[in-house]
């Protein structure tokens, strides 16, 4: 099966946050208190308890005032920092083309928590002390996804902006919504994710270059992250064996000089040969 | 260093009985201290590491191994204090001659081979208390202990503070720590428990002796430093 994407439209979108309520009912994910900020944005951030939320970005282009909304969440990445070290194998890339998150699985180390070039894993951290802890994150609804339903967010959007589908025809989708948008004086749409980090499994259309959305133009994450388990680890193995297979041959070598030492004269010393 | 240090009085009966104190009770309790922390912490910081053992790193699992190995983290930092607290005279003994280098090191590297595969001890000079192959290891041991309580502080505390390049850094650091020090132990382990010509030793950290003859021949500088101040000398059974 081809890998499948969520496609979201920003100039679709109005900022109701359904989206993000849908999420909390379909998970049994409780509110959490917040204060005023000063922004609409509410919570003001991903949280263990919060996967999806709608960004507020006020952006200004030729002298106009625009408000940009974002659904956000994990974006799913084909090179992802959090699978690759994982350390539980709680975080995999599943079969479908998203990454899954299986909490069960999941110790708290918080590794993913540090790499994602997105900082979208939150910690539910329970004791500091024995760091007891659980990742939590957007898995585009593993359980749905595979049981052929669409997302929970994507099923209730009122103005259709998030959309669930096979990624290449989302693509497509996506090029000509931006090439009807710039025709309609949206100079600056494009899309986003399509090759950030090998490709994106969330999609986006947007109407303003991607840093007005709060987005890295371009993704990355450190060589560092990426060699761990890959490059640094199987090095331990290496030293392991160069190191017993190196005493082997002393020990080999050692009894041979023994035994032949002991074969040259000394009655009681062929005794312990024997022995 | 407090008991069975008087200075022998009567000769022994028997001159291969005469025991030469080599590791003092605060010496032997840090090490196996260390040991016991070292052990805990490679068996459950492997879980993390071979995908074989990921059944113990994962949820309830992992968080019961990741707290002993916590546990065993402050255990393992707790050593070098019981052997600075206990025995700081040795203490700061044994890392002078860590420190200090010196032709009989170079000798020591030169008739190595020769000595640990034929027991060629002719060519070998006298050692100190420390032989060079037994400072290298401490050197290795004291660089990587500082390495691994930085780097595992970073980890336990670390997160979220500091930036990820220096976290993830930790972690690399951390597991080449743990390369250095598990090749070490092994080689180590072989010394004292495998190779055919230096069982003796091991004897040294459970009782704290080893007889004059094995001083003689393995730590024979050492030995001459020790008559010349008549202690850490007893006979075997009086």
């Amino acid at each position: 099966m081809s890998r499948l994407a969520m496609l979201f439209d920003a100039s679709r979108c109005i900022g109701c946050k359904s989206c993000q309520v849908a999420c909390k009912q379909w998970w049994g994910l409780p509110a959490s208190e917040t204060v005023q900020a000063g922004t609409y944005e509410n919570p003001t951030d991903l949280e263990p308890n919060t996967w999806a939320r709608v960004t507020f970005h006020e952006y200004e282009a030729d002298g106009q005032f625009q408000w940009l909304f974002l659904a956000w969440g994990c974006v799913h990445c084909t090179q992802a920092a959090c699978v690759d070290v994982c350390p539980t194998g709680a975080l995999k890339h599943h079969a479908l083309g998203f990454v899954s998150l299986e909490r069960e699985a999941c110790n708290g180390c918080g590794y993913c928590s540090q790499v994602c070039p997105f900082q979208v894993p939150r910690m539910e951290t329970v004791n500091l002390l024995t760091g007891a802890a659980r990742a939590s994150k957007c898995t585009f609804c593993q359980d749905r996804a595979t049981n052929g339903l669409t997302p929970a967010c994507v099923k209730t959007c009122p103005p259709g902006a998030l959309e669930w589908g096979e990624r290449d025809a989302l693509l497509e989708k996506a090029h000509a919504r931006v090439e009807w948008l710039k025709s309609r004086g949206y100079a600056q749409a494009q899309v986003y994710g399509e090759r950030e980090l090998g490709g994106l499994g969330r999609l986006f259309v947007l109407t303003a270059p991607p840093e007005a959305y709060g987005l890295p133009a371009n993704p990355q994450y450190s060589t560092l992250a990426a060699s761990w388990q890959n490059v640094v680890q199987p090095l331990g193995y290496v030293a392991v064996a160069a190191t017993t297979l190196g005493l082997a041959f002393n020990w080999l070598a050692t009894r041979r000089a023994r035994l032949s030492n002991l074969e040259s004269v000394e009655p009681e010393a062929t005794e312990e040969r024997e022995a | 260093m407090a008991t069975s240090t008087s200075t022998v009085t009567k000769p022994c009966k028997d001159r291969r009985q005469v025991l030469v104190m080599r590791f003092t009770a605060g010496e032997r309790i840090a090490h196996w201290v260390h040991f016991i922390a070292f052990t805990i912490l490679l068996g459950t910081g492997l879980f993390l590491y071979m995908p074989a053992l990921r059944p113990f790193a994962v949820g309830e699992a992992g968080e019961a191994s990741r707290l002993a190995h916590r546990a065993a983290a402050i255990l393992f930092m707790a050593a070098p204090l019981i052997y600075l607290i206990w025995s700081p005279r040795d203490f700061f003994y044994s890392l002078r001659e860590a420190l200090t280098w010196g032709p009989d090191d170079l000798g020591w590297l030169r008739a190595a081979w020769g000595y640990y595969t034929r027991g060629d001890t002719a060519r070998m000079p006298p050692q100190g208390k420390y032989n060079a192959g037994q400072k290298f290891n401490a050197l290795t041991q004291i660089i990587t202990f500082i390495l691994f309580v930085v780097s595992g502080m970073i980890m336990w505390f670390g997160k979220g503070v500091v930036s990820p390049a220096v976290f993830v850094g930790s972690v690399i650091i951390h597991d080449l720590s743990m390369m250095a020090t598990v090749a070490l132990f092994i080689l180590h382990i072989y010394l004292v428990a495998v190779h055919p010509l230096m069982r003796e030793s091991i004897t040294a950290m459970f009782e704290g002796t080893v007889t004059e003859e094995f001083a003689r021949e393995h730590h024979g500088k050492w030995l001459a430093e020790q008559e010349q101040e008549r202690v850490y000398r007893r006979c075997r059974d009086e």
